[in-house]
């Protein structure tokens, strides 16, 4: 309507706007020139003669191009709405107090950043119960911080204190900061953009930590690729992640990680950039010519919040497919900032991780001493020689370690010959601990706590030991639950268990991810209906809160009807003489079902070992007999996670 | 009531008109405005027996004022409506003490204009009446002693004599001209965050062409198409089609600007231009604290 008047009262027609439109809008108010000063100095025919050029009235224009008035008033007022565009008023919101308006550097709003659809799938993953998120927040267990601000803040307030130990360097935090910076800018040139999953295999080097602290700046998400994976399994990360850079080694031993990735982009629509760390590699940019940038321009890119998401790992598989597994600085820095006094770790320490930063709990290690304004020191691989040896050199005060590290020196003979002397805390996490090992290591260490943790990739740190612990607590138990945390023991009908029965471990709590990228089925199965998370761990519960970690619960071996859980067996075995390290697992059998295959490792110098002789040690240990394994594999080498935890998957049983 | 010959008249509206807080006043050549302002927008068009247009102008930013964040310059004067009530004021003491019918002009958008389109110009009859002069600011009206000022308007029907526009245009200032020189831009072109100004100055310093994209200015300043753009979005393609259009016709616009300028949030200025002008900012009375001490400071004098 105009005046009252509708379309076709006023016999307007989308031909007349188009043709008449641009006309129009340019005649009226729209488009001004004025020149000289007329009307100030009354020139009343230059005013004549500029009428058109300072706008004319809609009447004015009626007449100019023979239409009604009626007519160009709805002409002009649909041209400008056609043309104006809203939300513009937003650009104000960048001007004034001492900001001025530079055309130069004032970016369209359209052409502002935008999260892309990968990174808002993303985003969309994060998807907390709201009435948990209240309470976490409430509680002051989520805050926003990031791992990014941690270290500038270090950089700040105590620039010069050890950040990181790499031999014989030792960067501080301002120049951690600071490397960090010119990596983030370099990344952000080869196109990494806030939001986006970039994954990152690396050893435990300086470059790993700079570049997770580089994306961590940009707002980028670290996809950690453990280091043994080859194409195959890079490929399937990078697919699902929908990764678009990859950040790996040019040379490993036999192969080239960038040179495979590059491969790969031909199947990876996603994936945009290889960098490569070493020698040059066609089609990838070189990791070393991005971390000597310029840094960063903090202005130019903001920082990212403590909600957004920060890490997705990939389970490391022992019984199916990896999945993914996202992580906001909310879940991951919440546990960090709260369990790093319940580690007794302060700014004074060292702490050095024997588990790849490619795997949770070695990242743990980072974020503890980050939390704590300590020092991380790094071990580029693990071999128990390397490992004792970085302790003896780099002389850490805390170290992250796994039963199979442990279990490996212990076989070599290495802290008989090696300086453990610096050693305050050892934390020993990543798959059961057999009790006689942890002993055994804290006799080795008398100056030394001993402790336990159990976690996962969906919860870092959820249950550990204190260093204040007795020996028999630390030894027989994966601790209790780390602040905030929420754990419940409970039987196959979802009731808890009482204290010593064994049952189901879950958990809750502000440092638990949300859920599976992407995959509803194995949410809905691995989430109970009250949220909590159904570890797929067996468990106990004693009366001090302390939880015993008993087996998997699809490691239950179902033998004619009788369940029994192998764990305690193979902590039988694991203490014969001549086993390195055992698992047993179930073997198909046509009348029983299920009967018990019990694969091992032998210790150095141990030539054989045969079923009989096992079984004549398990029946002395006063073992039941319905437990006793019924056939034995003797491997060279037990396949393992990058953790060092057993894949039972891979155990398969042949005739 | 006293017979007053018109000058002694003038003399009184204009004390009255200061003393309520305007800063300037004027009286425009009416003759002047029904030739310059077009068909349908002349004073004759909405007052029939209108013998003369009084121009008052209030308003000044404190000093702190411009060092707002451009989010909160909109609202911190408020002084459009100081100059309508002064306005107001003004047409019921000319009816009361002279007698002649008057009215305060409507600063309102003309119903049967359309949208952006006022009943008056208060600009136009500002300028003629000698209290304001167009600058390169897309012909913001400026004054040399109180620098960037809000305009209103009374008409009545008592003849008063009128003023001449003012002699000298104080835009651009010397530093402008400066500027202007050196990198082609004045700092209000420069700093125009929709880069909708554009000019040029001759060699003596003068204006030689003023453009203005008024469009662009819009954009910024005056979003109350948003409602219904927001409306006719939300709504699906196809309702579109059949009429979700007319959400943003004239005559619903018009109700639009109703809506959004009582609401402030989606109509206002971005006064980026003026925040650099050094007539709007440093003009000698452009600061209402400067002004007030000045006056102080005279009467202690005149006592």
């Amino acid at each position: 309507m105009a005046r009252g008047l509708t379309r076709e009262q006023l016999g307007i027609t989308e031909s007349m706007v188009a043709a008449f439109g641009p006309t129009i809008f340019r005649m009226s108010h729209n488009l001004q020139v004025r020149t000289g000063d007329p009307v100030r100095l009354l020139e009343f025919e230059e005013i004549e003669r500029q009428r058109e050029d300072m706008g004319l009235s809609d009447g004015e224009i009626a007449v100019r191009l023979g239409l009604t008035r009626g007519q160009v008033m709805f002409i002009r007022n649909l041209e400008e709405s056609r043309r104006f565009k809203t939300g513009r008023q937003a650009y104000l919101l960048d001007l004034g107090g001492g900001r001025r308006f530079r055309h130069e550097k004032v970016t369209p709003l359209e052409n502002r950043f935008r999260y892309s659809e990968d990174a808002l799938r993303l985003r969309a993953a994060l998807s907390f119960r709201p009435e948990l998120v209240e309470r976490y927040v409430a509680a002051g267990y989520w805050r926003d911080e990031t791992l990014s601000g941690w270290i500038a803040q270090h950089a700040t307030t105590r620039p010069d204190a050890p950040a990181l130990s790499a031999g014989s360097e030792t960067l501080g935090y301002r120049g951690l900061h600071e490397h960090s910076l010119r990596l983030a800018a370099g990344l952000e040139r080869a196109g990494v953009r806030r939001g986006e999953a970039v994954a990152v295999q690396l050893p435990n080097t300086p470059e790993f930590v700079v570049t997770y602290l580089a994306l961590c700046r940009l707002g980028a998400v670290t996809c950690p690729v453990h280091m043994p994976y080859r194409a195959a399994d890079i490929e399937s990360i990078l697919s699902h992640s929908r990764a678009v850079a990859f950040v790996g080694l040019s040379g490993a031993a036999e192969w080239s990680p960038a040179a495979a990735c590059l491969e790969m982009r031909g199947r990876l629509a996603r994936l945009q950039t290889v960098i490569a760390l070493g020698a040059p590699v066609a089609g990838a940019q070189s990791w070393q010519e991005l971390a000597a940038s310029a840094p960063l321009d903090e202005r130019e890119v903001a920082m990212p919040v403590g909600s957004d998401p920060f890490v997705l790992l990939y389970t490391s598989g022992t019984t199916a497919a990896p999945k993914g597994v996202p992580h906001s600085y909310h879940t991951l820095l919440s546990n960090a900032r709260l369990g790093a006094p319940e580690h007794r770790v302060t700014g004074k320490d060292l702490l050095l991780s024997a588990a790849p930063f490619t795997h949770l709990f070695g990242l743990y290690s980072l974020h503890i001493a980050w939390a704590a304004g300590a020092a991380a020191a790094l071990l580029p691989a693990f071999t128990p020689a390397a490992l004792a040896e970085a302790v003896q050199r780099l002389r850490p005060t805390g170290l992250w370690t796994a039963p199979a590290h442990v279990a490996a020196l212990r076989a070599q003979g290495l802290l008989d010959n090696h300086d453990f002397s610096s050693l305050r805390l050892v934390i020993m996490s990543g798959s059961a601990c057999p009790p006689d090992l942890v002993c055994w290591f804290a006799d080795k260490l008398p100056a030394c706590r001993v402790t336990q943790l159990w976690g996962m990739t969906e919860t870092q740190g959820a249950l550990y030991t204190r260093p204040g612990d007795a020996i028999e607590v630390a030894s027989s138990s994966a601790g209790r639950p780390s602040p905030g945390t929420e754990v419940r023991v409970v039987d196959p009908a979802g009731n808890r268990c009482g204290p010593g029965v064994e049952g189901e471990l879950q958990v809750c709590g502000p440092l638990l991810f949300p859920g599976f990228l992407d995959n509803p089925e194995a949410n809905r199965a691995t989430f109970t209906e009250d949220g909590w998370y159904r570890t797929g761990d067996l468990a106990s519960q004693d009366s001090t809160a302390n939880v015993r970690i008993t087996g998997r619960t699809k490691d239950v071996i179902n033998r004619g009807g009788v369940k029994f859980n192998p764990r305690d067996v193979e902590d039988l075995i694991d203490s014969h003489p001549k086993v390195l390290q055992s698992a047993i697992v179930p073997m198909p059998d046509p009348i029983l079902g299920e009967r018990a295959c019990c694969f091992v490792t032998l210790r150095p110098g141990a030539a054989t070992l045969e079923l009989d002789e096992l079984v004549a040690y398990l029946l002395d240990k006063k073992i039941t007999k319905t437990k006793l394994p019924e056939k034995l594999v003797v491997l060279k080498e037990m396949p393992l996670t990058p953790t060092r935890k057993v894949i039972k998957g891979r155990l398969v049983v042949t005739s | 009531m006293q017979p007053m010959n018109g000058a002694e008249a003038k003399a009184r509206i204009v004390e009255y008109c200061k003393r309520r807080g305007a800063l300037a006043v004027g009286v425009a050549d009416l003759s002047a405005l029904e030739r310059i302002a077009p068909a349908g927008y002349r004073p004759s068009d909405l007052m029939p027996r209108v013998k003369s247009v009084i121009s008052l102008g209030v308003g000044g930013q404190t000093q702190g004022t411009w060092q707002l964040p451009a989010k909160a310059m909109a609202y911190s004067g408020s002084t459009e409506t100081r100059a309508y009530g002064v306005a107001y004021g003004c047409a019921f003491f000319i009816e009361k003490e002279f007698g002649a019918p008057s009215v305060y002009v409507p600063p309102d958008l003309d119903p049967e204009g359309g949208p952006r389109v006022p009943l008056q110009s208060l600009k136009l009859h500002a300028e003629v009446a000698g209290i304001g002069a167009r600058s390169l600011a897309g012909d913001i009206l400026l004054h040399p002693e109180f620098g960037f000022m809000y305009y209103a308007s009374v008409f009545t029907e008592l003849e008063l004599p009128s003023d001449a526009p003012l002699a000298e245009n104080p835009c651009p200032a010397p530093s402008c001209v400066n500027m202007y020189r050196s990198v082609g831009r004045t700092p209000c072109m420069k700093f125009c965050p929709a880069q909708c100004l554009n000019g040029e100055v001759d060699e003596n310093g003068r204006q030689k062409v003023m453009r203005y994209d008024m469009a662009a200015c819009a954009e910024f300043t005056q979003e109350y198409e948003a409602v219904p753009k927001i409306l006719a979005e939300a709504v699906g393609a196809e309702a579109r089609a059949s009429g979700a259009e007319g959400l943003l016709d004239p005559d619903r616009k018009m109700l639009w600007y109703k809506v959004s300028a009582g609401s402030g949030g989606w109509f206002a200025q971005c006064f980026e231009c003026m925040r650099v002008c050094p007539i709007a900012t440093r003009a000698p009375q452009a600061d209402p604290i400067l002004r007030s001490e000045h006056g102080q400071a005279g009467s202690k004098q005149a006592g």
